[in-house]
């Protein structure tokens, strides 16, 4: 269990050297006066920024060594000193506290129903492997893989926002406007997560002890029930953390479709308007996200599976 | 308990199985699509006829035409061959470092080997997209960095299952005994290890590729990836979506021709048991 | 501890089995009662554990059983799947195959002997577990309740399996492969423990190939073949005077019944370790020992699991550093001519190459003629339609053979067979066993054999050196 906390903990550090490795090198390379930028992100547009941009040229000095200025640059990074955005000039830290909840419902929504909908037909899959509800299981899942998340997100929204009328296309406020991207990503989680399942389901039915929990002469209910259920779960569990990858991934561009203001959409937004606090804040919470979710993920896994984190 | 009933069911005939065909048709037809289509449409993509916006399929236009009033066929065509050719570079880039490096870290292991690992753990530190998306700051809209960031993100996964397949191989008796035998490390490696690792490539490049196509239509559609006029079948969809009503298919066929390239790439992919 | 289901009688009459059309167990009649315990031999595929599963009830859907199986007058066939299923645990016990793979490992072991308790017997929750605990210390795991099964040796799962039997309380127990994959010592004290059963007025049928097993249970041995009970009657008689030839081939080929037949060594020394120390972190594994192999002779290394004796045979080849020691190969002879024979064999070849490229590209490499390697597949036995498969295509018997062929390709002066007969069956073992002796014989060959069975080590080597001193372990 300790070494999973220190190998997260590893990652998180990773994270944040990764990003701001990229956003300060970011900040170098842009065209134009760099203090004045840094400046800006520091103080917001409305400071007096020329004044404030020979203050900041002085104190981290152009003329100082890079790797004292990015070392510098990453110190403030750790202390969460994030800046101001360049755009609206609000600091970016409180920016991303209205984001990040944002985007932590959606995400929390999306693992919810992917959870309802994927274990639950590859339940139904995995107990009669090759039937037909397994057959459709497995076409349903290769063509949800098959479409990019922003397609299924466009279809969902012409098809129940806009034929059909039922929910709204798009917006942020009450659960309605939650649904639609949320169930773009359960939709994606499902169809990885269901044949997971399936397949853990179908290697216990025929596992050792599974059989032997039988011959034990245990009612059928008992036998399920007691192993059935965590030995088929720990896999699923432990895929969820790859699945991590795709959540993430998925709300960057769920929200950016759906004009969700989560952090993925202020992310892109940062990018496309160049506004490297933003871009760092925004990536760094998001890193942050995937990060914890699977450690999270690490500790289910634990303790579900007594394998792990003992010595045999 | 039941080692008689295993041998009575191992000795069906083994026989390519039937979605593979179909994925490898599909990818074989979508291939002469974006390699001949866009030398048989013989219009430019890019040419605008206002007149025609958005003329329906079938009429002048095969398959009709955009609100600049340009050919969907052509556009299409070239789309094809944007995002296979891109997925085919970039899954190159990707797979030859990755085998090799994971090759050489087993073979070699120590400070090598440890090297690797920790880069690779730097790259997977981050989801993939999110670590495209930090480079393509640099230079939102160009090919250069989408490129490099998908290259970046994908070698890792050739390289994680290359070193650890070859290390479980080269652990094998067998390996051993070849070295006890005389064989020289040439031998071993074009005989025993390239054999074994060989079809796992295959299943690694075709979703490297499936990866690869998802990611540039995706960040296209969200204005971060490559840019209009840019013929490229993301940002066609989103540029056409404003006109649903008026053409609900124009807006459906890139995204058609997008899943097509997935599902040809995910069914010849596929492991050989249902 | 329960007292067991008095069970007077199994009966099985004229047993067939069928797969579709095609019979693959025919006619068969057995009788077992309480002290006359009931021992199946056997090889891989004769049927024997189908006859198991057909008493159990477990026999897969697309086999059909016929005719009668009888315990106590219920016909078992017969009966519907709940009425077979009923029995499960409270008048038929089975006790598995590889243990460690039977019990959950997500559960801790008290819990899963307890619930028979709570769930077969319907006692309450505190008193299965005071229950449980009882029948855990009755096979000596009275301190292993809190364990999980990968906390616990071979032997300790085996005994959790049977002290869930004692839960339900059965009045019958049958045994698969109770003895596989575990090591001589081990082997001795489950079936002592299986004795035991018998002895508390238990019916015991044991399906097995280990004839050790057999011997020491007696009662009543059935050998099978091919689906046919060929041979059957008191263990006494069938183990000493069996009257099918079959069955004498398979007690001709157990180590026990050999005569001694070590081949006399010659002075030359081939290769000698000295002082040899070798530990895998705080874990010494041998300390100190010396080792040498003159041409000509066999040297065996027995042990149980996990004590290192294919260690110290992975040293003598240069494949394993030693912590200290060192060792002696005779002079001027080339590395080449040093080889390994391997326990698995299917493993020690290349998963997708032909036996007949593997041999080719052999003889190309090292300039020998291919008639040399027909010379080789002549004396072995080994048939040339076999060339042109793939490992995985070929008997595991035949496959070491052509270990053999490989390695004496290279006029070895030195062979380390590790385990190289373990895994075949007894009659494929001798064979195997025989073409190296006569190798040995005719080329002055050194053998170095590691092996965990003690008979065939005396009857065939001329010193054993013996690495015992580790504890009990669980195989591979």
């Amino acid at each position: 269990m300790r070494q999973f906390l220190l190998a997260r903990l590893a990652q998180a550090g990773i994270v944040a050297f990764v990003v701001g490795a990229l956003c300060f090198a970011l900040m170098r390379v842009l065209p134009g006066d760099a203090a004045m930028r840094i400046a800006a992100g520091r103080y917001g547009p409305d400071a007096r920024i020329a004044e404030a941009a020979d203050k900041v040229r002085l104190e981290l000095g152009l003329d100082r060594p890079w790797l004292v200025q990015f070392l510098d640059w990453l110190g403030s990074l750790v202390r969460f000193d994030l800046g101001h955005s360049l755009v609206t000039g609000a600091p970016v830290v409180d920016e991303l506290k209205v984001q990040l909840g944002a985007s932590v419902w959606l995400a929390a929504a999306a693992l919810l129903l992917s959870l309802m909908i994927g274990p639950t037909t590859g339940v139904f899959s995995g107990l009669r492997p090759n039937g037909w509800t397994d057959r459709l299981g497995l076409a349903g899942s290769v063509i949800l893989r098959s479409l990019p998340p922003f397609v299924l997100g466009l279809i969902l929204m012409l098809v129940f926002a806009i034929w059909l009328g039922w929910l709204p296309p798009a917006g942020f406020g009450t659960w309605r406007d939650l649904v639609l991207p949320a169930l773009t990503l359960a939709l994606g989680l499902a169809a990885v997560s269901s044949r997971v399942t399936r397949d853990a389901i179908a290697a216990v039915a025929k596992a050792p002890y599974f059989v032997f929990a039988r011959h034990k002469g245990l009612p059928e209910a008992a036998v399920v029930r007691r192993h059935g259920l965590r030995n088929a779960a720990i896999p699923v569990v432990s895929y969820l953390g790859l699945q991590a990858i795709y959540l993430v991934e998925g709300v960057v561009v769920v929200e950016s479709i759906f004009a969700y203001p989560g952090i993925g959409h202020a992310l892109v937004h940062a990018i496309v308007e160049r506004d490297i606090p933003m871009v760092q804040g925004t990536a760094l919470a998001m890193g942050l996200m995937f990060v914890a979710i699977t450690a999270a993920v690490d500790a289910a896994s634990a303790w579900l599976d007594p394998r792990l984190g003992r010595v045999q | 308990m039941s080692t008689e009933i295993v041998s009575l069911s191992v000795s069906r005939p083994r026989h390519l199985s039937v979605t593979r065909v179909i994925g490898a048709a599909l990818l074989l037809a979508l291939a002469a699509f974006a390699v001949l289509g866009p030398w048989l449409v013989q219009a430019d993509p890019a040419q605008q006829d206002f007149s025609a916006s958005l003329a329906p399929i079938g009429g002048e236009y095969l398959l009709g035409a955009d609100h600049y009033g340009r050919s969907l066929l052509a556009r299409l065509a070239h789309g094809a061959r944007l995002s296979f050719g891109m997925a085919f570079l970039t899954m190159l880039t990707a797979a030859i470092p990755g085998v090799l490096l994971g090759l050489a870290a087993a073979w070699r292991g120590g400070w090598l080997e440890r090297m690797l690992e920790l880069l690779a753990n730097i790259v997977l530190a981050l989801p993939g997209l999110m670590l495209v998306l930090l480079l393509l700051a640099f230079a939102p809209g160009n090919f250069g960095p989408l490129y490099f960031g998908l290259a970046l993100t994908l070698w890792v996964e050739f390289y994680r299952i290359t070193r650890a397949t070859t290390a479980t191989i080269l652990k094998q008796p067998h390996i051993e005994a070849a070295k006890l035998l005389g064989f020289g490390s040439g031998y071993i490696l074009r005989n025993y290890v390239l054999p074994s690792i060989a079809p796992l490539i295959a299943t690694l490049a075709a979703f490297a590729m499936a990866t690869a196509i998802i990611a540039i239509s995706t960040l296209s559609a969200i204005s971060v990836g490559l840019q209009p006029p840019t013929p490229e079948l993301g940002s066609m969809i989103v540029e056409l979506l404003p006109y649903y009503a008026e053409a609900p298919v124009h807006v459906l066929l890139p995204a058609v021709l997008i899943f097509l390239l997935v599902l040809g790439l995910q069914l010849v992919a596929r492991k050989d048991n249902p | 501890m329960n007292a067991p289901a008095n069970i007077r009688e199994l009966l099985i009459s004229e047993l067939s089995i069928h797969s579709g059309a095609t019979p693959i167990v025919r006619n068969i009649s057995l009788s077992l009662r309480p002290g006359q315990p009931l021992t199946l031999l056997g090889e891989s595929g004769s049927g024997k554990s189908l006859v198991a599963q057909a008493v159990m009830g477990t026999l897969p859907p697309e086999l059909a059983a016929s005719r009668t199986i009888r315990l106590d007058g219920a016909d078992l066939i017969a009966s519907p799947p709940e009425e077979r299923r009923n029995r499960w645990g409270r008048a038929i016990s089975l006790l598995p195959q590889e243990p460690w793979l039977a019990l959950d490992p997500t559960m801790r072991v008290g819990p899963q002997v307890a619930e028979v308790h709570r769930f077969v017997r319907g006692n309450a929750v505190s008193q299965s577990n005071a229950l449980a605990q009882a029948n855990l210390a009755d096979v000596g795991l009275g301190h292993a309740g809190a364990l999980y099964s990968f906390q616990m040796s071979g032997g300790m799962c085996q005994r959790a399996a049977i002290a869930i039997a004692h839960a339900g309380g059965s009045g019958l127990l049958i045994a698969d492969e109770p003895t596989k994959g575990l090591d001589a010592d081990l082997r001795d004290s489950v079936v002592t423990r299986l004795k035991q059963e018998v002895e508390a007025g238990r019916l015991l049928l044991t399906i097995t190939h280990d004839i050790g097993a057999a011997r020491t249970l007696g009662g009543t041995v059935g050998i099978m073949l091919e689906g046919r009970l060929v041979d059957y009657g008191p263990a006494e008689q069938v183990l000493t005077a069996p009257s099918h030839p079959y069955s004498r081939a398979l007690l001709d080929a157990d180590p026990e019944s050999w005569a001694r037949r070590a081949p006399t060594p010659s002075e030359d020394v081939v290769l000698a370790g000295r002082g040899l120390t070798k530990a895998f972190g705080a874990h010494v594994l041998f300390k100190d020992i010396d080792i040498e192999v003159r041409a000509g002779e066999i040297v065996s290394v027995v042990g149980p699991s996990g004590c290192g004796k294919t260690t110290v045979g992975n040293i003598l080849l240069g494949l394993v550093e030693p912590d200290a020691g060192s060792i002696e190969r005779r002079m001027k002879v080339s590395p080449l001519r040093f080889q390994k024979l391997y326990q698995d064999p299917p493993a020690a070849f290349p998963p997708h190459q032909t036996i007949r490229t593997g041999l080719r590209d052999l003889a190309k490499l090292h300039r020998r003629p291919w008639s040399g390697v027909e010379k080789l597949l002549t004396r072995l036995r080994l048939q040339n339609d076999l060339l042109d498969r793939l490992p995985s295509q070929i008997s595991g018997g035949e496959l070491q053979r052509f270990a053999i062929v490989r390695a004496l390709l290279l006029d070895p002066v030195f062979l380390f067979a590790d385990e190289a007969t373990s895994r075949l069956d007894p009659v494929s073992q001798k064979e195997v066993i025989d073409f190296l002796i006569q190798t040995v014989r005719e080329t002055g060959l050194g053998v170095l054999l590691v092996t965990h069975d003690r008979a065939l080590a005396k009857r065939i080597s001329t010193r054993t050196i013996d690495l015992a001193g580790a504890d009990e372990a669980r195989p591979g």
